[in-house]
């Protein structure tokens, strides 16, 4: 949650940054009308006020939604907010395993683990385990996959 | 073992229009004096050199149980394809290859990727056979063991395939001919001409005369200096014709009547004489007129098969087919079954090569057999989606003043209710016991036939719209064909329901979570 939460800050952050930028610019603009070249600073804050209660909101959403589960040697995973998105993967179909860790995600000791098959539509990654987590997991469904393997497809 | 050395013919003539522009540079650079020709000369040359050496570089060979091409000219490279990954030959005989009667042999690696592919551009037709006899009579791994259980397993359907056909573990491999006692070619299908005449309803080819006086425009532009026209005459002639519109006007009418003759044209050039038969195991479709093309298709690879259909076409009742292969690079072209073609003869021709769907499967006019429809919410959803965006367009429109494309929108958005309730009349899903099937789409409706072995996972979808109209997008991985086949707006039982019927082991326990 703390994850979704700082990549939301970072979004938003950019956004009004690049806002920022482009008001000081904007100060130089003809065609515009002359309340807002005169006060060139409510490009940011309007930004910002359209932004923030999605940030805000979205995480804990987020942290309601997604779950997942491994049992019966098949990898259920859920996800979204808005949208929701439910996976179901068995392990014999699973082709790579990934562990990733962005450098968010290395600050708060989570994970992310990418199931792959060989279907773009079969493919779903789990994120923000915490590491311990989400190596284990990612060991036993490559070790689960490997024994399981059925060359279906 | 080298290619044809009458590539070298082909080659030169194939590399000519790559050449012809910095070779004419050469020549109007040096204004045409000796020393110019010399250069050019020196540049045909070199391109001869280059293609010879590049022949004589290029050998592929079957060593054991795997294709070996090898590349020496500056690297040196060999690509090791094993023969059991080989998925599909494909050979085709473009217009000059089949002048001096070679032919271009593809292999289907499913690696995925165009650079993954084999490629055997020009050996002699009875080399193709001979290779595609020898790449193809092999089976995946564990099969040598005898010919029966070749037949058995690899031909999967039992019946058209012939009797048992005895190929000798160790003749592939070693050349010779093509393997004699492989009999077992079954014609599914040799198409009629009188098909042909469908063509032009299929659309693919309508834009053709357009595309060519595009491209003649084009040519005329980037070689008018060198045929002494100057884009000033060239202007000159666009603004004589925008002063006299008639001529402009009757020639786009000349091209929009060209339409459906071009376009059947093309459609029977590409199209020509084409067969569907079955030899050990494959599925091979032939087609072209001038570019005359052999797809094999593992059969233990196809994993189903997906009808489309656009509006004219259902009301003449025409269908078009495809496999739904694993691996298979290129499905759109290689998979291709039939042309276009009456829908009754191609559920038997798809229920005969492949497999039935449905209950009643075996008879020929299972419409939409086992499918069931979606609930009314869907309905409402599709019809929103159809007209909706167009009202937007419109009310914006109607802000603005745009009078023009206030009528053009809500003329589009008129349109858009026939659309919604036919796609939602589209929308469908069912499971036979063994392959599920899912249809969706109005102005090209596509079904899709796909057996349960090759789901590699379900993917539900529910956007907030859907959530508070309780519908729910469910998605087959499939790991053959498009990926994925959604069957759009379920109910959200339905839709949950059909996933455990399918796959009942995978979902059950998980069914009251979602």
């Amino acid at each position: 949650m703390t994850l979704w939460f700082l990549e939301g800050v970072m979004g938003l952050l950019f956004m009004v940054g690049g806002a920022a930028l482009l008001s000081l610019w904007v100060g130089s603009w003809s065609w515009l009308p002359d309340w807002l070249t005169a006060r060139p600073w409510l490009l940011p804050v309007a930004v910002a006020a359209v932004l923030l209660p999605p940030v805000i909101i979205e995480p804990p959403l987020r942290y309601a939604v997604h779950r997942w589960e491994l049992s019966g040697d098949i990898v259920y995973a859920r996800s979204g907010w808005l949208s929701r998105e439910w996976v179901f993967v068995p392990v014999g179909r699973i082709q790579t395993v990934d562990k990733t860790q962005g450098w968010f995600e290395r600050l708060l000791g989570l994970a992310t683990v990418e199931i792959r098959t060989a279907s773009y539509a079969g493919s779903s990654s789990i994120k923000g385990l915490d590491y311990e987590i989400a190596a284990r997991l990612a060991e036993d469904l490559s070790h689960r996959a490997q024994q399981l393997r059925d060359d279906a497809t | 073992m080298r290619l044809s050395p009458k590539v070298l013919l082909i080659d030169p003539v194939r590399m000519l229009p790559s050449l012809l522009l910095p070779l004419g540079g050469v020549l109007v650079a040096g204004g045409f004096s000796a020393r110019s020709f010399l250069f050019a000369a020196m540049g045909v040359a070199g391109s001869i050199v280059f293609a010879v050496i590049r022949w004589a570089t290029f050998t592929y060979t079957i060593v054991g149980d795997r294709l070996e091409l090898t590349r020496a000219f500056v690297s040196r490279s060999v690509r090791t394809i094993p023969l059991e990954r080989i998925r599909g030959v494909d050979v085709s005989t473009p217009p000059l290859h089949r002048l001096f009667g070679l032919a271009v042999v593809k292999l289907d690696t499913g690696a995925g990727g165009d650079k993954q592919e084999g490629e055997l551009n020009g050996v002699t037709v009875e080399e193709a056979e001979r290779l595609r006899a020898i790449l193809l009579a092999r089976r995946p791994s564990p099969p040598r063991a005898t010919s029966e259980a070749y037949n058995g397993t690899a031909a999967g359907v039992p019946g058209p395939t012939g009797p048992a056909a005895g190929v000798p573990a160790g003749a592939a491999g070693i050349p010779g001919g093509v393997p004699a006692g492989v009999s077992g070619e079954h014609y599914f299908i040799r198409v009629p001409r009188s098909w042909l005449r469908y063509g032009p309803l299929s659309g693919a080819y309508l834009l053709t005369p357009f595309a060519l006086v595009a491209g003649a425009v084009g040519l005329l532009f980037q070689w008018g200096d060198e045929f002494g026209i100057s884009g000033k005459a060239a202007w000159a002639i666009g603004e004589w014709l925008w002063d006299h519109p008639q001529y402009l006007i009757a020639g786009v009418i000349v091209l929009v009547l060209a339409m459906p003759l071009a376009g059947g044209i093309m459609y029977a050039v590409f199209n020509w004489d084409f067969t569907l038969k079955a030899r050990d195991g494959y599925l091979v479709a032939e087609r072209g007129l001038i570019n005359r093309r052999a797809v094999s298709l593992e059969r233990s690879r196809i994993r189903g098969y997906e009808l489309a259909e656009s509006p004219p076409e259902r009301v003449a009742k025409l269908v078009r087919l495809w496999a739904v292969v694993t691996g298979l690079g290129d499905s759109e072209t290689r998979g291709q079954l039939l042309p276009v073609a009456p829908k009754a003869d191609a559920l038997a021709i798809a229920a005969d090569a492949i497999a039935p769907f449905g209950p009643n499967a075996g008879s020929t006019h299972t419409n939409a057999v086992g499918l069931r429809p979606h609930p009314p919410q869907a309905r409402r959803r599709r019809l929103f989606r159809a007209i909706f965006p167009w009202l937007l367009v419109a009310a914006v429109a109607a802000v603005l003043g745009w009078g023009v494309v206030v009528a053009v929108a809500l003329a589009l958005a008129l349109l858009g209710i026939p659309l919604g309730l036919d796609r939602y009349r589209s929308l469908g899903h069912g499971y036979d016991g063994a392959r599920f099937s899912v249809r969706s789409g109005s102005l090209r409706r596509t079904q899709a036939v796909v057996e349960r072995r090759a789901l590699v996972g379900w993917t539900f979808k529910q956007t907030w719209f859907q959530r508070s109209s309780g519908l729910l997008t469910v998605i087959a991985g499939v790991g053959a064909g498009s990926g994925g086949y959604s069957a759009l707006d379920t109910g959200e039982r339905q839709g949950v329901e059909f996933a455990a019927e399918v796959t009942p082991e995978w979902l059950t326990q998980f069914i009251t979570h979602p």
